[in-house]
């Protein structure tokens, strides 16, 4: 694993099921004999700082600029309608004949502007989000991001973070993705050498499962999986298991007392709770099951 | 005859696995229960699971949705690079000298590239982008799912169609109410789900991580005009005090507590939450 830049990604289809939680626990563990960098790559929602204890304050802020939207010159616009009809994500409304871009529906692709004979329609650039860089105490980087709410460009936000994070000297890069499958967790999956996959014993963890894998398995990338809260339900726990065959890393029992932990700001690792140990095993298997693609 | 009186509200929460599906479910039943004529649309396109927690199964698409994606014809291609140069979402790849690449993985099927191409040689093609499925959960209980084609980019405008099938179906139906269960995060599916709704239930966890995405999905919410109600799931465990200041800053209220429940949790695991009662 040494002098590589090798890339595990933590990815779940479902949200909720404790891949922030995992990562943390990943990046700390990984982080006593590594050179690593985490990233939170989920900029809808990112909660990986919290998972490490909270950051009071960021050392270094970034904006992102990754999205644009039309303006409209309504000097040179004739009204004819042609933007509103080739608009592809329904953001432009013809109302009382001139156009009306809905900022919230738009993608900023352009299409508006290249069609437009009047050329009545130039592309601004808007700032969508924005990254934000710590130190974190346990000496390793942890580079975040924020998509700002109403703005679109979720799966560039994550692009940006990625290429931030990329500055640094590491070994290894751990990247806690978006839930879903759409493209932030693309983003966050592109360049992966190992995913792993987390979910929990429910008709929605395992479906979700199944859908992620999907995509996972487009990219070709390799794959590990996790259940976390495994004795919610046992029977359905081994089902996935079982599915999952020599791919499966472990799991973590559910556990009200995580709650309280998390909500005094204390990482999973520097409690005494069950998980701690669980997540360690979890470890061993990852560095057994990554040796042959890192 | 339309229905004015049909209500559209959203479930939704930012963060993830907080139980937006569980409480939309529980919401839609109680709204049968009351003799109300009830639409669930299941707007986590990507991961929609409404269908699983109601037993169902979703075989037969009622309707497929479609988005068009460039086709290259290389007999009237001049290579002129154009289509690259304009393409926002770096989807289309062009080596010097060379006749331009598309990146399907990239493209959001806005079709820039086709109209700016001077000599005709991109085409749109349509292709399947998602699937809308319809079941009748019980009398009065119509549950609309949307599922996209994985590994699809843009999720957001089959949210949009999802939304429009399922609005038309209600109002044929004479609905009263239409439920819009969203995706987490705060990105274009869920935007797409938002708009244009009367209210937004934002369901959330006492937690550090719930309290930071309430606060996100409620901003949102402002931005978009959607009136935002707060539900606190699992109300007991963690610390409410953390979600206290987000309420008080969006100026909106703890609409329901829902305390942590072991038979909730079975009963979600296995399919059978419309035997549970709040």
């Amino acid at each position: 694993m040494k002098n590589k830049k090798t890339k595990l990604v933590v990815a779940s289809g479902k949200g909720g099921v404790g891949k922030s939680m995992l990562t943390s626990a990943l990046a700390m563990l990984f982080g006593r004999s590594q050179k690593i960098v985490a990233v939170d790559c989920d900029a809808d929602a990112p909660n990986l700082g919290i998972w490490l204890g909270g950051i009071r304050k960021w050392d270094k802020t970034i904006p992102v600029v990754a999205s644009a939207r039309p303006e409209i010159n309504y000097q040179k616009c004739d009204g004819c309608g042609l933007c509103a009809k080739k608009c592809n994500f329904s953001a432009i409304k013809m109302v009382k004949g001139k156009p009306k871009v809905n900022p919230f529906l738009c993608e900023g692709c352009g299409a508006c502007e290249a069609i437009c004979p009047k050329k009545a329609i130039k592309l601004k650039p808007v700032q969508n989000g924005e990254i934000k860089i710590k130190n974190t105490k346990y000496s390793f980087p942890l580079v975040s991001g924020q998509l700002y709410p109403g703005e679109t460009g979720s799966g560039k936000v994550v692009d940006e973070i990625k290429v931030e994070a990329e500055k640094f000297d590491y070994n290894l890069m751990l990247v806690d993705s978006a839930p879903g499958t759409g493209c932030p967790v693309t983003a966050a999956l592109r360049g992966a050498n190992f995913v792993v996959l987390v979910t929990e014993p429910t008709p929605s963890g395992f479906s979700d499962l199944k859908r992620v894998l999907e995509v996972v398995n487009y990219f070709k990338i390799p794959w590990g999986a996790v259940i976390n809260k495994w004795d919610i339900n046992s029977k359905l726990s081994k089902k996935i298991e079982n599915f999952t065959k020599t791919k499966f890393l472990g799991k973590i029992s559910y556990d009200k007392n995580i709650f309280k932990a998390i909500s005094n700001l204390t990482p999973i690792l520097e409690t005494n709770l069950k998980a701690k140990k669980e997540i360690k095993k979890i470890y061993g298997q990852t560095i057994k099951a990554t040796k042959n693609y890192f | 005859m339309g229905n004015d009186q049909l209500k559209k509200n959203a479930i939704t929460g930012g963060k993830g696995g907080t139980g937006k599906s569980t409480v939309a479910i529980l919401f839609a039943n109680q709204l049968v229960k009351e003799r109300k004529k009830v639409f669930l649309v299941d707007c986590d396109v990507e991961c929609p699971n409404d269908y699983l927690l109601l037993g169902q199964k979703i075989k037969k698409p009622t309707e497929r949705i479609y988005a068009q994606f460039p086709k290259l014809i290389k007999k009237k291609c001049k290579k002129c690079g154009l289509c690259a140069k304009t393409c926002r979402s770096n989807a289309i790849f062009q080596a010097p000298g060379k006749y331009p690449v598309f990146i399907k993985d990239l493209c959001s099927a806005c079709g820039a590239c086709w109209i700016v191409c001077p000599y005709g040689a991109i085409k749109p093609k349509k292709e399947e982008t998602g699937k809308i499925f319809v079941n009748k959960i019980k009398n009065n209980f119509w549950l609309v799912t949307g599922l996209t084609k994985a590994g699809l980019e843009e999720t957001g405008p089959v949210v949009t169609k999802v939304k429009e099938f399922a609005l038309d179906f209600a109002k044929k139906n004479k609905a009263d109410y239409i439920l819009f269960d969203t995706a987490p995060g705060i990105h274009c599916p869920v935007v797409s789900a938002l708009i244009d709704c009367d209210t937004a239930f934002c369901v959330t966890e006492p937690t550090p991580m719930g309290a930071a995405d309430l606060n996100l999905i409620l901003d949102l919410c402002r931005k978009l005009k959607v009136p935002a109600k707060v539900i606190l799931n699992q109300a007991d465990l963690g610390d409410k005090r953390k979600i206290f200041p987000i309420i008080k800053k969006y100026k909106t209220k703890i609409e329901k507590e829902i305390p942590y429940s072991r038979k909730l949790v079975e009963a979600y695991s296995e399919g059978k939450l419309l035997d549970f009662n709040l």
